[in-house]
Order: structure tokens, then C-alpha cells, then sequence
């Protein structure tokens, strides 16, 4: 819905256009609609405008446009995400960074690349590659999700559990501040002084400013890797299984989970070779030194084995090897064949809760007339339910939300989080007073608003929003599913 | 500055009489030459909250206190009210083998943290000096970390859950006790290098490793720092993935008792299973064979504890009187070319200088020999030299150690930059009284 008088936005369109040329700003209702959601279409919402800066000027102008005319204000990658967290404030800015997606700089030698924010995930791996080197972080979405929204949201990836999250690559950032400043935070040595900004930044979901440059550490690929697929008639033999390897002290690359619907949907699509009768499946991969590389493998196989696998098997070439991961990262795509629609949920564990956990998923899923596929990053207990529904079917999506709404609540009760990688966005901020109390809560929002002190960069995101005093800048207004009846504020 | 006397009594009263330290028995707590009004030693996070919220109402500062061991790092203190100690929070919250997670006191020391954790076949993958002394909560607080941070990371990259008590008295949890976690802002990140400015540190969680199966470091001397820099480069750019790669110079070589002032020395620190750990030493000598190797050992056990040991504390230990350290943050690339450039710059101002780096990630610690009559404006002059030089290959340095007298002529903190506006307003949100630790770090925070 947007707050502008048809005389005010033309004014506004035709400044824009100044700013960045006419075929970089988007205002027709037509052409909005391509940018009302991201991943998560649950929720929509529409701008006054869609732009596309090709610089940090181009960016740091637009940003001082928006706060002379407070206009909010949101940056976007790719869309990838799945939190609805760069959905723009009813009316505003949308700025898309897909056109500032070129990698500046490589210097192998220090192990560093220079990207923009709009840069395909993948394409750095790929740019990089010829000369034996990789770029860590690996979000299943890798293919289009884009270095900028991995900052905003901090992506893991199967890879997670040796290498560590998005925070874990980046020295340092080029930021527009909300108010239009253009400053550096890190750089491109391992540390920097005073506080840690970067580190802050990155995981802050678009709501301290907008990184136009990004420094990150490239790594040079392993000598060797291993692919374990261990198969087990019980999905409880998996989850002990994976403490079992850790146990023996070993840090595998990635420990992935897949169960039984998944491995039937995934083989319905692709036949990667997962036996399709099995309770689950783990997915072990090792990585490093080629010395040594069949010892640890064997120490995964008997762990797995004796914690019950039934059938345990490395994967003979890289063709094999492909083969099994795509089972894994495709297994999203793979639920649309056997569902009109699912809802991807994200939470966490310590990781000797699985068992039971899984038991709980289930039976919750199970209370409310709903089927759930489970594929997730076990090593690091970061779970994906991912319930399956018929959005046409009266009440579906009622109980989904409700669903997903009661698995978190188990996250939290065990210990966990509400979000291992996807982000609160606005799909969760009501779920937060069940990991933060009002202190924590109190603390965030202080922090946000260094950075942030009108609200006008991505309002209304990871917060509860306040029924009785509001925040300041922030106007209360209910969140999308509480308008919908969906779900009510804790 | 005057302390009301009422506020001694609250402090008893909150703590115990016990556990409150003045007038003379505040000694040992010194801070860059102050003596405290009073030392507070506090049994729980409770205790905190009521001391904070007492010092914000008398309007006394306070100074956080883990072992003691990063005192002297950073800005001194503007004010000096009231030092917090936090020896008396030091158990062990909780340990899973399972989750390779562990939650503990700020008050822990490393070495108790270490020894309760490798008795279940786990460890902390940080190695800070003076493990015996060095807290939880102040090796978090100060960033440091030690040579294995090389391959395992820092500070930042081992921490997960951080339970603060801010200066107005509210506990504050971050993260939590999952290593993935993307819920709100990652406040612990904040805190790490802070240097109590923004709260005091009362509990942690951190993500831990399996011990490896083996674990060795090899030394290998060369005749020209020259050399063993081309020779830490080869090993970046090599297949190798070495926990430590440490560049000594000649005079820390002999402060490290690893032979003559003569040279330069690389330490490779290789662990893990057994067949990768002699792989890669057998590697390391072929690799480095042909680029000026003159001799190579391999230690382990005891002996390379020791080593590790004494490493973190070289600069200090370098000279009979250290006149002050440095830390310079710099490319990989250019450690060895700043060590000699830099060790040049001591000499022509007739000083000795001593240098050993974290060469993969950068960090380079310069110590500067002195004397009991050494010219202060020279000891000043180099500092400031080093950091031009430092600042010229893209790096920054900041003074680690040195007299008073010193961080009164050299700036203890490099250039901040426009960033600095963003801090100021971080630590006006979260102590807007000002009272922890004012004046401690960059731009007077």
C-alpha cells in the first residue's frame, strides 16, 4: 500500500531516474509484483519503488534520498531467502543490489577476494577455482543466492560444521550507513581494532545499512574428500550415529540427514541411489590431507556401523560423489512432486537431542494431519522440517503455522534456536521472546539503534513488535499472519 | 576521585565484608600506575547486577578484573573506581562431549578449562599466554589468542553464547549454546576485544574440538629472516594445513632458548591423526629443503609446551628491560619484509628490537629493548615509525606495552576512522553513564 500522492511519486521517480538512469528504477504496480516476496511467499508486500544501483554512490545517494523524504528503505539480493526479511515496509525503496555483482579483486597470495554484494554465491567458487581455491560457505541456495544476503542473514551450508558460517569468511565490509555515510568495517587483514563491527554487521539482517564491498577469505581446496553414505532402518541409529563420529575425534566437512519421505521424493526426481526403504540416510563428508584420508574413513564407517547402519559405502569417484550431494541440496525441488506446497522450517539443537527431537517433530506434525520431510545439516543440529500442506485446502496453512510455531518451541525448550540459518526476518519475531527475554531483546534493539536511529533501513524486521508503547520511529502495526488469524502474539 | 563512603558499605553488603578490598589492600590491583578506591570481588552474576547498579548510582567507574594478564594493554583507564574482580566465577556451567560445546564462568582460567575438558578427550582450540592466569572472560575481552589460531581461528570464531551484565544492571544474553545460530544480532561478536567497555563478561560458550591424536611443531632455522619468510609463504601456498606458522626473528629466537641471535626460525605446528601428522613433517622438511634450510626438529610432548609457552609471552621476555610492544596487524604477504624493516628502524635509533609473528594471519609482535636509562622520545620515536611502516603496507599497529610515559607520547590505538561514530554510539546505548572501563579503548571510549 503505498503512502505517496501519485504527484509525490512522480517527482520521486523522476529524482531517482536522475540519480541512476531511467532503466534502473521501477515503479509500475506490474513490475513491483516480481519483488512483493522473497523465498517465503507467505508474505507479501509491495514498494513504491524498485531500483538498481551499479555503485556505492549510486547506493549512498539513493539512501540520503530516502531519509530527506523518510522513506524506509530495504536492500536485496537474489530473493533467496526464506524469512520474508527483505520485504520492503508497506511502500518505500527497494534496492536491488543484482547489478553490482562483479569480483574486483583476487589476491591469492593473502587469500583474500574483493566481491560486490549482488555476486552470486557460486560464481566466486567459480572465478577462483582455475587457481585451486574456493570460497567456504556453502548455502544449499548457492546457485542464486548472493554474497550480500548471505552478510545480511549469516548463511551456513552443509559445510558449516568445519568451516563455519558467513561470519567466519568476511574481514571486511563497505557499508552505506542508514544515513547515507559510506564506512569501512574491517578490511582486508584478520583483525581490526576497537570493536568488532564486521563480525556485528554480518547476521544483522539489513538493518544496520547496506555492504557494497565485501572482503572474504578464499581457501584453497583440500587435496582429498570423502563422501560416506550410511544408511540406517531407524531414524533414532542416524542421530546417534552422528555423535558417535564426533566422538571419535573427527570433525567431518558435513554430516547431512535426509528421512525416509525425502529419500523417496529425492529418488522420485533424480535416482541419486539412496535406497528407497531406508529410515534415513546420513550423508559424511571428510575433507583435507590425502594421507590419512582412508584411516578416518574407516573410524566413520565403524562408528556408523556400530550404531546400527545397515549399509555403509564411500563413493567410488567424484561422479558418484555428485551424484549423492545432489540428493541432498536438491531435495527442496524434489518435495514438489510429491506436495502442492511445504513450508521450510529452520531450527536448532545441541546435537545429542536429535533423537528425540525428531520423535517430537514428528508427532507434532503427526497431531496436526500433516505430512513432514526432514533434510538437514545434523552435524551442527540444524534441523529442516519441512511440512508439506495444500494451500488450497481450507484450514492447511492455519495448521502449518501452527506446527511450525510448536517445533520451535521445542528448539527452544532443549536449548536451541529459532533459526540456525534463515533468519528471523518477519516470519519469526514473535517467536523471539521464546529464546530472548526483554533485557536481551532490550540490548538488540539499543545496538540497532547506533546504527539505525531514524528506523527508516528494513523496519519492522526481528523485533516483536510493542502493542503497548511502540518503538520509536516504528509505528506498531500487527505482523502479516496475525492480520491473517494465523497465529496470535505470545 | 572521591567515592562516597556510604558506597563502601554497599559494596559489603552485597558481597560480603570479606570480599571488599581498600585503602592499602588494594595494592596488588593497580591499574597503569592507579591504585583503585576499592576492590570488589563478587560470588554471581546477581552480585554484579547490584554492584553495577551501585557504581551507576555513586557514579564510580568499573574496572573489570579476569587474571589480570591484558591490565596493561590498551589506553589506561580515564577513571579508576572500583575494580571488579571476577576469580570467584570460575565453574564449569556445562560440558557435553557430544555437542563439542562447553559453557563456563568468565572467572575459569584457561589451563582449569583446559585440563577439565581434556580429561574428556576435548579442548578449546585458543592458546593465549600465561595460561594459568588468563581467564575466560579476559581473553575474550582483550582478543587474545595464540599460534593455533591460525588454522582454528580467534576469539570470534570459538565463541557462540556470551551472558553479559550491563552497566545498568541488566543480565544479557547473546547467541546461545548451539554452534549455529542466526536469532538477533550476534552480540557476543561485541563484546570480543572490548575490553569491558560495553559490559562485564559472566559466562561463555564455546565451541570446542576433539584433542588430536598427535601433535608436533616442527623448527626450522634459516640464515636470513629473508628466507624463512619465502618459507612461510611456500607453506601457505602448499597443500600443507598446519595449525601454527610462527616467523621468529634472531633475537627472539634466543629469547625463546631456541639457539643463537643469529637468523630467523619457522615453527609449523602440525596436529591430528597420527599418518597426517608424519606426512606432513616429512613435507615440511622437503618443501623447505631447497629455500636456505639449515636445520629441522620436530618437538613434541613437553618440549613443545614449553615453546608454545614461552611464545606468548616473547615480547615481554625478550629483553632484560622491554622499553614497550607492539602489535602490528598487517597481509600475510608482508610480515617478514615489516620485521626487517621494522628491526631496522630500532637499530638505526640505537635500540634492540625483537619479532615474532603469527606469519599466516599477519600479526606480528615487535618488542623494543630498552634500559633503565633509555631516552623515552626515542623509544616513542620508533613506535611511531613502526606504525608509519606498519600503516604503509595497508595494516595498523597499536601499542601492547609500555610505561605510562611512553603511551603519553604514542598514541596507544591506531586511526580509528569514520567506524569509530558507530562504536561511540554502540557504547552510549549500552553504558550511557559512561562507567565501565572509560577511556579504554579507541577515541577515548
Amino acid at each position: 500500500m503505498s503512502s505517496l500522492d501519485p504527484g509525490r511519486k512522480a517527482g520521486l521517480r523522476r529524482e531517482l531516474e536522475s540519480l541512476l538512469g531511467k532503466s534502473a528504477v521501477l515503479s509500475d504496480p506490474e513490475e513491483l509484483l516480481v519483488y512483493e516476496s522473497d523465498g517465503l511467499t507467505l508474505f507479501r508486500a509491495l514498494a513504491d519503488f524498485v531500483i538498481f544501483p551499479t555503485s556505492v554512490e549510486q547506493v549512498a545517494a539513493v539512501v540520503r534520498l530516502a531519509n530527506r523524504e523518510s522513506l524506509p528503505f530495504v536492500a536485496r539480493g537474489a530473493g533467496t531467502g526464506l524469512a520474508g526479511g527483505c520485504l520492503p515496509a508497506e511502500g518505500g525503496l527497494v534496492i536491488s543490489l543484482m547489478r553490482m555483482n562483479r569480483v574486483l579483486e583476487v589476491d591469492y597470495e593473502n587469500q583474500i577476494a574483493v566481491v560486490e554484494p549482488g555476486l552470486v554465491n557460486l560464481h566466486l567458487s567459480w572465478a577462483v577455482g582455475p587457481k585451486g581455491f574456493y570460497y567456504a560457505p556453502d548455502p544449499s541456495s548457492q546457485q542464486a543466492c548472493t554474497i550480500g544476503g548471505n552478510i545480511a542473514n549469516n548463511s551456513g551450508g552443509p559445510h558449516t560444521l568445519k568451516y563455519g558460517v558467513t561470519v567466519n569468511h568476511v574481514l571486511g565490509l563497505e557499508v552505506v550507513l542508514p544515513d547515507g555515510e559510506i564506512v569501512w568495517l574491517g578490511g582486508r587483514t584478520r583483525e581490526s581494532q576497537g570493536y568488532d563491527l564486521t563480525g556485528l554487521f554480518v547476521g544483522s539482517e539489513g538493518t544496520f545499512g547496506i555492504a557494497t564491498k565485501i572482503i572474504v577469505r578464499i581457501l584453497r581446496r583440500p587435496q582429498a574428500v570423502k563422501t560416506v553414505l550410511a544408511v540406517f532402518d531407524a531414524v533414532e541409529a542416524a542421530s546417534e550415529s552422528v555423535s558417535a563420529v564426533i566422538g571419535r575425534g573427527l570433525v567431518p566437512a558435513a554430516m547431512e540427514m535426509i528421512d525416509q519421505l525425502t529419500i523417496s521424493a529425492v529418488e522420485d526426481a533424480f535416482g541419486c541411489g539412496y535406497p528407497r526403504d531406508a529410515a534415513a540416510a546420513l550423508l559424511i563428508e571428510l575433507d583435507g590431507l590425502r594421507e590419512g584420508m582412508e584411516a578416518q574413513a574407516e573410524r566413520v564407517i565403524a562408528a556408523c556401523r556400530e550404531n546400527g547402519a545397515r549399509e555403509v559405502r564411500a563413493a567410488r569417484d567424484e561422479t558418484e560423489r555428485q551424484l549423492l550431494w545432489k540428493g541432498r541440496k536438491s531435495a527442496f525441488g524434489a518435495y514438489g512432486r510429491i506436495s502442492p506446497a511445504y513450508m521450510v522450517m529452520d531450527g536448532v539443537i545441541p546435537r545429542t537431542r536429535l533423537p528425540e527431537v525428531l520423535h517430537r517433530v514428528n508427532e507434532i506434525v503427526g497431531a496436526h494431519d500433516l505430512r513432514v520431510g526432514n533434510v538437514f545439516h545434523a552435524g551442527d543440529g540444524n534441523l529442516h522440517p519441512n511440512i508439506l500442506y495444500d494451500p488450497r485446502k481450507p484450514g492447511e496453512v492455519e495448521r502449518v503455522v501452527k506446527a511450525g510455531g510448536d517445533i520451535l518451541k521445542v528448539c527452544a525448550e532443549v536449548g536451541g534456536s529459532i533459526s540456525g540459518e534463515h533468519g528471523i526476518g518477519l516470519e519469526k519475531i514473535d517467536y523471539m521472546p521464546l529464546i530472548f527475554t526483554e533485557a536481551d531483546l532490550h540490548a538488540m534493539r539499543g545496538v540497532r539503534d547506533a546504527w539505525n536511529p531514524r528506523g527508516l533501513c528494513n523496519p519492522g524486521k526481528i523485533f516483536p513488535s510493542r502493542k503497548a508503547c511502540g518503538e520509536a520511529s516504528i509505528a506498531y502495526r500487527p505482523h502479516p499472519i496475525e492480520a491473517q488469524g494465523l497465529a496470535q502474539r505470545f | 576521585m572521591a567515592v562516597p563512603a556510604s558506597f563502601h558499605d554497599d559494596l559489603r553488603r552485597i558481597v560480603g565484608p570479606a570480599h571488599v578490598l581498600t585503602g592499602i589492600e588494594c595494592g596488588p590491583y593497580v591499574v597503569e600506575g592507579r591504585t583503585p578506591e576499592a576492590v570488589v570481588a563478587p560470588g554471581s552474576k546477581e552480585d554484579i547486577v547490584a554492584i553495577l547498579m551501585a557504581a551507576g548510582e555513586a557514579g564510580v567507574p568499573v574496572t573489570p578484573w579476569g587474571g589480570g594478564t591484558t591490565m596493561a594493554v590498551g589506553s589506561p583507564p580515564s577513571r579508576l573506581g572500583l575494580v571488579l574482580l571476577l576469580g570467584r566465577l570460575n565453574r564449569l556451567v556445562e560440558h557435553e562431549p557430544g555437542d563439542l560445546t562447553a559453557t563456563v564462568e568468565a572467572g575459569m582460567t584457561v589451563r582449569t578449562l583446559q585440563e577439565t575438558l581434556g580429561r574428556r578427550g576435548q579442548w578449546l582450540s585458543l592458546d593465549p599466554p600465561h595460561p594459568d592466569r588468563a581467564s575466560i572472560g579476559g581473553v575474550l575481552s582483550a582478543n587474545v589468542a595464540g599460534p593455533r589460531r591460525h588454522l582454528y581461528g580467534g576469539c570470534r570464531d570459538l565463541l557462540i553464547g556470551l551472558t553479559v551484565v550491563t552497566a545498568e544492571g541488566a543480565i544479557v544474553k547473546g547467541g546461545s549454546k548451539v554452534v549455529k545460530n542466526v536469532a538477533g544480532y550476534d552480540l557476543p561478536k561485541l563484546f570480543i576485544g572490548a575490553f569491558g567497555t560495553l559490559g562485564v563478561i559472566v559466562e561463555a560458550t564455546l565451541k570446542l574440538r576433539p584433542r588430536p591424536d598427535a601433535d608436533r611443531v616442527v623448527v626450522s632455522r634459516f640464515e636470513r629472516l629473508k628466507d624463512a619468510g619465502a618459507a612461510a609463504r611456500a607453506v601457505m601456498a602448499s597443500d600443507l594445513l598446519p595449525s601454527a606458522l610462527e616467523l621468529i626473528d634472531g633475537e627472539a629466537v634466543r629469547a625463546l632458548a631456541l639457539g643463537p641471535s643469529e637468523g630467523a626460525v619457522l615453527l609449523v605446528g602440525v596436529d591430528g591423526i597420527t599418518e597426517q601428522v608424519d606426512w606432513q613433517c616429512r613435507e615440511i622438511e622437503r618443501l623447505l629443503e631447497p629455500m636456505g634450510l639449515r636445520e629441522a626438529k620436530v618437538l613434541d610432548g613437553p618440549e613443545r609446551d614449553r615453546l608454545w609457552q614461552s611464545r606468548g609471552t616473547v615480547g615481554r621476555d625478550a629483553f632484560a628491560e622491554t622499553a614497550a610492544t607492539m602489535r602490528w596487524t598487517v597481509l600475510p604477504s608482508q610480515v617478514a619484509e615489516c620485521m626487517e624493516q621494522g628491526a631496522a628502524v630500532a637499530q638505526r635509533a640505537g635500540l634492540g628490537a625483537a619479532m615474532a609473528a603469527h606469519a599466516g594471519v599477519g600479526l606480528v609482535d615487535a618488542a623494543l629493548g630498552g634500559g633503565a636509562d633509555v631516552d623515552l622520545d626515542r623509544v616513542a620515536a620508533v613506535l611511531g615509525e613502526w606504525r608509519a611502516l606498519v600503516r604503509g603496507a595497508g595494516g595498523h599497529a597499536i601499542v601492547q606495552w609500555a610505561p605510562l610515559a611512553v603511551k603519553e607520547r604514542v598514541p596507544v590505538w591506531d586511526e580509528a576512522g569514520p567506524a569509530l561514530r558507530i562504536m561511540a554510539r554502540i557504547k552510549a546505548q549500552l553504558d550511557p553513564r559512561g562507567v565501565l572501563n572509560p577511556g579504554r579503548v579507541m577515541g577515548g571510549i
